[in-house]
């Protein structure tokens, strides 16, 4: 494999990012709709294959955990475990006999259960999708199977450092604050979680006024919405609805690192950075045509340098990670335990050309015509598509960032993108991870900041309270 | 390596390819032709999204190599994106992205493959880089130099982030004796560091001859522009020698191997069980496909339900290698907490004892066929999924067109084909067992 930097970035960005688009590229047609219980409903057709593309997406996640990290996860996922009238091998054997995928979880902000399957199973599995949704049955012995299963997944998570440097990462960016909640949760939180906790979470954020059902995929549109309400529109809320809550911003007073002690470690694998955007920020677009100049792609100063010119690691990136009401910024890499002061330096070195170089108009058209020559693929699938518009529902973004994404990205100037730079990227107080060897890299560290040691091996992403 | 594992998910999806929808890809819509030097290109238009792709299949991979120069395919791939005659170093990446496209590589035990992703518009610019590497690949020894660093970077993040790299690859020492699968693909890290800039330039003249590739283009573009433009660009690229056949041939295996590796942040021990299993294109291939698949595909699959469902696993998989040469088909299991890698072991291969001696349903043989077939409509909803299937079965089955053969080999399988080849190749004298803990007991 020659660049993992660039499979990094498309699974990031395929998921976090709206954007680009070459001229010819238009966002398919959809419908949206808003059924008398509040239910949103979008829907596209697209009959490029025999497949539909569903999911339910709700707005509460791991920022709506408080003091049980995990819940939101684990309440997404347990919905798979059976409906009041069907059993989880009921399901199971539905889906499975018929080629379809099934999948629930949470992340931050927003829950999701996604399926997709054959056109012709569709009158098969909506109406069992309805119900997994709208009628949980939450079985409890499955219920045990699933967390103690979590449980080990959250041990096994921390065998790779690539896995948990950006959780350890947001922790430390948010401290207290709700965005600072691992989704996955820990060990002791998810450990201690019951069926009547999750039942609870249910009850308090999955009502149709704080949801919404996308379809994608091969149907008539009239169609689909009749069937969508006649197997949604039933569907009552009770109580208050769920108040906005503010989730935290970045704490970056000064510079600090979090050196998170892994004794097997063979190599570093550090993040670098600070504050960045929320997901529908106006200026999204032009900071991704910024962003692949420093760090996105293949030729990005970062890679160039870590990679191309001194050999010190497989890969080097930077990314904006967006949240609905703010975000992080970091650059990202990896490097031989013995390399780390080299690595480290040259990163910050590099990163530090935004300002001490700028960025001129031949690297910025190239990255231009990157951006807007990449962007369609990541918008082909049914699946992608879905997860597009979901995306926008759980983070109030307007498809107005996606319809004027060519007009955004061509009138960037040289002095627009020095102005942008100067705005959203960290430069002081800068906030940096580490995961290696303390032993080997304890002297390093302290040349970026104030520093707190982590054992990988504590459960967790916070240090020790004291 | 991980693209091994892709290859075979993609593939899977594959062998419906004739089903009768109107949106699947019939045989007719795919073109060919061959360049007089020997350069084969598959070509498949598809107008959904203005893009297009251009993967190069190059028919030599870990399998081509020999003690002392392990890893070299795989670091001859990273060498080719390092400089050509009109484009030196960095130039083959700045001129494709400038222009909108991007680009990856990946190297296996067999072939190494080269893909580009990039607006239609800019086909010409790919050929034009394309064809200059392998006319003028220019192979700078200060780009040798700094190339090794992040090649031991690939293979040292590999081996930090996952134990099952670390696991399947002391399978294979153990698992081969003599054939080349033996080693990583990525290689041993001392021949990294000691290849020479004379085995590097060998190894260009020997195998990247046009004749020993094959170009599968899909997207936005026109046949008879491709075809044109394949001429101006590739055709003057001279024939080279067709490079030598791989001369060992693995001695039959006569008696269980085992291997345990220790990897102190290992949080619950890894279980690998590989059995040999024939090459690619063998009339088996599709009976194995559904055996695999039977065993783990989805929650209703045989492992899942007696390893995870019994807590006695939290995750279990399966992958087949697909090869020039007889490989393994590896069933992977992770040890749910506090389950002794022992009593793991002797759940799984109870499992397939129970395949072996009593079969498998004709409920669940349908399944698998509906999987397929839903695999073959997800692959062929993007264009990188349709040149990847097209690719493979080109060079593995020897002709593209025979993915459109799949759906009646599919078809014509009964319960008792698939407990035959259980019974053929699940054996215990034919398998290699692997653990991978923090601690041996």
């Amino acid at each position: 494999m020659n660049k993992p930097v660039l499979a990094i970035f498309a699974a990031a960005a395929a998921l976090a990012t709206a954007p680009a688009m070459a001229a010819e590229f238009r966002l398919p047609a959809f419908d949206t709709v808003k059924l008398p219980n509040g239910l949103t409903v979008y829907l596209m057709e697209r009959h490029e294959v025999p497949l539909i593309s569903i999911r339910a997406v709700v707005k509460a996640g791991a920022v709506n955990d408080d003091a049980q990290p995990g819940l939101s996860n684990l309440t997404g996922d347990a919905l798979l475990l059976g409906s009041q009238a069907h059993n989880k091998k009921a399901i199971d054997e539905a889906f499975d006999f018929r080629g379809a995928r099934l999948a629930g979880g949470a992340g931050a902000e927003a829950s999701t259960v996604q399926a997709n399957f054959a056109t012709k199973d569709a009158a098969a599995l909506l109406p069992l999708f309805a119900e997994i949704v709208q009628q949980p049955s939450f079985d409890d012995a499955e219920l045990t199977k699933l967390r103690d299963r979590k449980v080990s997944g959250l041990k096994q998570a921390k065998e790779s450092p690539r896995n948990v440097v950006g959780t350890y990462y947001r922790a430390m960016l948010f401290g207290s604050a709700p965005y600072a909640i691992p989704a996955s949760g820990t060990v002791a939180s998810v450990g201690a979680l019951k069926q009547a906790d999750v039942r609870r979470y249910y009850q308090q954020y999955y009502r149709p006024d704080n949801a919404a059902i996308v379809v994608v995929g091969d149907f008539q549109k009239d169609q689909m919405r009749r069937q969508i309400e006649s197997l949604f529109g039933a569907w009552q809320a009770s109580g208050p609805a769920p108040q906005q809550q503010d989730n935290g911003k970045v704490q970056a007073d000064k510079a600090r690192v979090w050196l998170v002690n892994k004794p097997d470690a063979i190599e570093t694998t550090f993040l670098i950075g600070g504050a960045g955007i929320a997901r529908n920020d106006a200026d999204y677009v032009p900071l991704q045509v910024i962003n692949t100049i420093l760090g996105g792609r293949f030729t990005s100063w970062l890679n160039d340098e870590l990679r191309v010119n001194s050999g010190l690691t497989y890969g080097a990136s930077s990314q904006f990670n967006v949240l609905a009401q703010t975000g992080t910024f970091a650059i990202s890499s990896f490097t031989a335990s013995a390399k780390t002061r080299d690595a480290l330096a040259l990163a910050h070195k590099t990163y530090q050309r935004l300002w001490d170089n700028g960025i001129d108009q031949a690297t910025l058209d190239s990255a231009k015509a990157y951006v807007k020559g990449q962007f369609p693929p990541r918008y082909e699938t049914g699946e992608q598509l879905a997860g597009l518009l979901g995306d926008m529902y759980a983070s109030n973004v307007d498809r107005a960032q996606i319809d004027n994404f060519t007009r955004d990205v061509d009138s960037l100037t040289p002095a627009r993108a020095k102005a942008l730079v100067d705005q959203h990227f960290p430069r002081d107080h800068l906030q940096t991870v580490l995961v290696g060897k303390a032993a080997d890299i304890r002297d390093v560290a302290r040349v970026y900041g104030e520093v707190t040691e982590l054992d990988i091996n504590a459960d967790g992403f916070q240090p020790p309270a004291n | 390596m991980r693209i091994k594992f892709l290859r075979k998910v993609l593939a899977a999806g594959l062998l419906f390819g004739a089903a009768a929808t109107a949106q699947a890809v019939a045989a007719d819509d795919v073109q060919t032709f061959t360049l007089a030097n020997g350069m084969k290109f598959i070509v498949l238009e598809s107008h959904t999204i203005p893009n297009a792709n251009m993967y190069t299949f190059w028919k030599v991979g870990s399998r081509n190599e020999a003690p002392g120069t392990t890893g070299l395919s795989h670091f001859f791939e990273h060498m080719m994106f390092n400089g050509s005659k009109h484009f030196g170093p960095k130039m083959f990446d700045r001129t494709m992205e400038a222009k909108g496209g991007s680009n990856n590589a990946y190297t296996t035990n067999d072939l190494t493959v080269y893909q580009d992703w990039f607006p239609a518009t800019s086909l010409e610019t790919i050929f034009t880089l394309e064809s200059d590497r392998i006319a003028h690949l220019n192979i700078d020894p200060k780009m040798v130099a700094s190339e090794r660093g992040v090649v031991l970077s690939e293979r040292s993040t590999g081996l930090e982030n996952s134990n099952i790299r670390a696991l399947q690859q002391a399978v294979n020492g153990v698992a081969f004796l003599a054939h080349p699968y033996s080693w990583p693909v990525i290689g041993h890290e001392s021949d990294i560091k000691a290849w020479t800039q004379q085995d590097l330039e060998h190894y260009f003249k020997t195998y990247y001859a046009p004749n020993n590739a094959v170009a599968v283009i899909v997207g936005d573009v026109k046949v008879d522009v491709v075809k044109k433009l394949a001429t101006r660009y590739f055709g003057k690229i001279p024939k080279g020698a067709t490079p030598p056949a791989v001369r060992t041939v693995e001695p039959p295996q006569t008696g269980e191997r085992r291997i345990f590796v220790t990897k102190e942040s290992a949080t619950s021990p890894n279980l690998v069980v590989a059995y040999k299993i024939p090459v690619a294109n063998s009339p088996d291939y599709y009976a194995l496909e559904v055996l695999q698949s039977v065993l783990t595909d989805g929650k209703t699959s045989r492992l899942y339900k007696a390893l995870v469902e019994q807590q006695l696993a939290t995750q279990v998989s399966a992958n087949g290698s697909e090869g020039f040469d007889p490989g393994l088909l590896y069933v992977y299991a992770v040890a749910a907490a506090k389950v002794e890698p022992a009593a793991l072991e002797r759940a799984l291969l109870a499992e397939l004892d129970n395949v072996v001696n009593n079969g498998i349903t004709a409920e669940e043989l349908d399944k698998v066929r509906n999987q397929k077939l839903v695999n073959l409509y997800r692959e062929q909803e993007t264009i990188n999924g349709k040149a990847q299937q097209l690719g493979n079965y080109e060079v593995y089955f020897g002709d593209y067109k025979k993915m459109f053969d799949a759906p009646a080999a599919y078809a014509k399988l009964t319960p008792a084909d698939i407990q035959a080849v259980a019974a053929k190749y699940l054996k215990k004298s034919q398998r290699t067992v692997g653990v991978l803990a923090a601690k041996e007991d």
